[in-house]
């Protein structure tokens, strides 16, 4: 009796190192919970966006209504826009200030390590955060920056930084790349300085100028970094809400709306969870095409091959 | 020559300079605007100094001990502001919260890592591409099914809604870098381990971990982090003021447009403490783990 059991327990023993069982059993857990938190909200979206639920009328089957009423709504393109205005804005102006931040920090001067160390807190402050010390700066009444102009004798009168359309727009775009800089040129740094020096030996024996240093040796040299940096940042732009949420709320009228927060607004602030999964699903395959097309127009060997 | 290199000199200096106010600016100004008093921070033309400045705002934040330029505008106002002292609650429930998910991270990410690294099992592949691609839905996109799970699961306004959302969320990228981390161990250790007979348990157990633990522990921490940092699914899921995280008070506070910004600024630096003892291992962590390990310059 004994015996027999502890065969079995050997028995289980043996098969649990078998790899492919402990393979399985070790991804379960994982996979498991991402799979349900991934499957499940994707079909109950779908299925949602095809319905009305809302507090004040009752569930009703739509079909494509939602999708028709969502894309035909003047709010809907203005939010896209907004999204492509701001996305157009600050990805090429964080690629090129990363550039530069990066080639400054790869030189040598005095304080260079503090501020190396410093530029980590605007990045891993919460971007809610941000968008409040920020909001404080900007804010039209008797923020920072009119106090501090108004003091200095630079302005007469108080400046709508969040009231205007441009300014408010602009305030954003600040808020953002004070937020994301950091990152793009930690890394963009870490690229910079895998160049091989020789490289740049060779480019001075033949006589480069800086400018073509830059453009022969190190361009190519960060080029696969620029591109996961612009991808990255691109995510991160779209994904924008958590700064225009405590900076502006999407105003002055729509003037900062941008998509992630029109959604949340038109789910959350109206209920209206039918458009709002409509939008959802529209805002998701928007822009899984447009990671398909830059993962197309990345460079060959930009990022390793996967061999999983 | 050399005026040349003068030249570079002042524009490397001018250029820090310049970062540096960028960057920094905006804490000093919240650091000041937090110890003065509300009266002259809102007055025109302004004068900041004219009272000096004092601690009163963290005295109330912590012990409730009204300060006294606001006993001269009555009870309403300071009954705006109490908001403010759910700050260091939320510090603590955020911490709560953010403690399960990095654990949660620290488990299921390095057994999930180290099979894809290291076993051959039926849709390996498969999954690995699955879990990597489930981070690619915006979140903004699943916000809505998410809140109807939840609802249903009857875990609105409880911590587990959160820390399975943001165990999710933060999942895909503790198995890739822990993934790619593994593979980067030399295979020979483990197959000197098979030949002793060691089981792949085993194995995980006795080198896998003590030889990844600094990355495993970076990986934590930087779910930790996005998880203390997260706002959007705190905001709807979190419906009283005992369980709100901190980005939710405090971002809920920044839309109330009477709040008092002496105070805000209070909450803001008390609730930034905490992100700037977590900063530098993080940080290190992502720029080895990321430049080194997943992407070839």
């Amino acid at each position: 009796m004994s015996n027999q059991q502890q065969g079995s327990r050997a028995g289980i023993r043996r098969g649990l190192s078998n790899p492919a069982l402990a393979g399985l059993l070790m991804v379960m857990p994982a996979l498991v919970l991402v799979a349900i938190f991934t499957i499940w909200p994707v079909a109950r979206a779908i299925y949602q966006s095809t319905r009305i639920e809302s507090p004040i009328f009752p569930p009703q089957y739509v079909g494509f209504q939602n999708y028709r009423d969502v894309w035909g709504s003047f709010y809907f393109r203005d939010a896209a826009e907004n999204s492509l205005l701001f996305a157009a804005v600050t990805v090429p102006a964080l690629v090129v200030l990363g550039v530069m931040v990066a080639l400054l920090l790869n030189e040598s001067f005095v304080g260079n390590t503090a501020l190396r160390i410093g530029m980590l807190l605007p990045w891993a402050l919460p971007a809610a955060v941000s968008g409040l010390i920020w909001k404080w700066v900007f804010l039209d009444s008797w923020g920072a920056l009119n106090a501090g102009l108004y003091s200095l004798g630079i302005i007469d009168t108080y400046i709508d930084w969040l009231t205007d359309t441009d300014l408010a727009r602009l305030a954003v775009v600040i808020v953002f790349v004070w937020a994301q800089l950091p990152l793009a040129a930690v890394f963009l740094l870490a690229s910079l300085q895998s160049v091989p020096e020789e490289l740049y030996s060779a480019a001075a024996v033949d006589g480069a100028s800086a400018f073509g240093r830059f453009r022969t040796v190190t361009f190519p040299g960060i080029r696969p970094m620029l591109v996961v940096v612009a991808l990255f940042e691109l995510l991160m732009a779209i994904t924008n809400f958590d700064i225009v949420y405590a900076l502006s709320q999407g105003g002055p009228g729509t003037a900062t709306t941008l998509l992630t927060y029109f959604t949340w607004a038109e789910s959350f602030r109206k209920l209206d969870f039918g458009r709002g999964s409509a939008l959802a699903i529209i805002i998701a395959l928007a822009s899984l095409v447009l990671i398909l097309i830059l993962v197309r127009a990345m460079p060959k060997g930009a990022l390793v091959e996967e061999e999983a | 020559m050399n005026s040349r290199s003068l030249a570079r000199r002042i524009a490397i200096y001018g250029g820090a300079l310049l970062l540096a106010f960028f960057w920094f600016a905006p804490f000093v100004l919240v650091i000041i605007g937090s110890t003065i008093p509300e009266t002259n921070l809102t007055s025109f033309p302004p004068n900041w100094f004219e009272d000096p400045p004092n601690l009163q705002t963290f005295d109330y934040i912590f012990t409730g001990k009204i300060p006294e330029t606001y006993e001269q505008r009555g009870a309403l106002r300071s009954m705006i502001s109490s908001e403010v002292r759910d700050v260091p609650r939320a510090i603590l429930n955020s911490f709560v919260v953010a403690t399960a998910v990095m654990f949660i991270n620290l488990i299921f990410g390095s057994l999930a890592a180290y099979a894809y690294a290291r076993l051959q099992f039926p849709g390996r592949r498969f999954a690995f591409t699955f879990v990597l691609m489930s981070r690619l839905i915006p979140t903004v996109a699943i916000a809505v099914p998410y809140y109807l799970i939840v609802q249903s699961l009857d875990l609105i306004n409880s911590f587990w809604a959160l820390i399975m959302i943001y165990s999710v969320l933060t999942l895909p990228f503790t198995t890739l870098v822990l993934t790619l981390y593994f593979r980067s161990i030399p295979i020979e250790i483990d197959e000197a381990a098979q030949l002793e007979g060691a089981s792949p348990w085993r194995i995980l157990n006795d080198i896998g971990i003590p030889l990844a633990l600094p990355s495993i522990i970076g990986a934590g921490l930087f779910a930790f982090m996005l998880s203390y940092s997260e706002f959007l699914f705190g905001l709807f899921i979190t419906t009283t003021r005992e369980r709100r995280t901190l980005p939710v008070v405090l971002g809920s506070l920044s839309a109330n447009t009477d709040v008092s910004w002496n105070m805000l600024m209070a909450g803001i630096v008390i609730g930034t403490i905490p992100t700037l003892f977590l900063a530098i291992p993080v940080w290190r962590f992502m720029v080895r783990g990321l430049t080194s390990g997943a992407i070839k310059g």
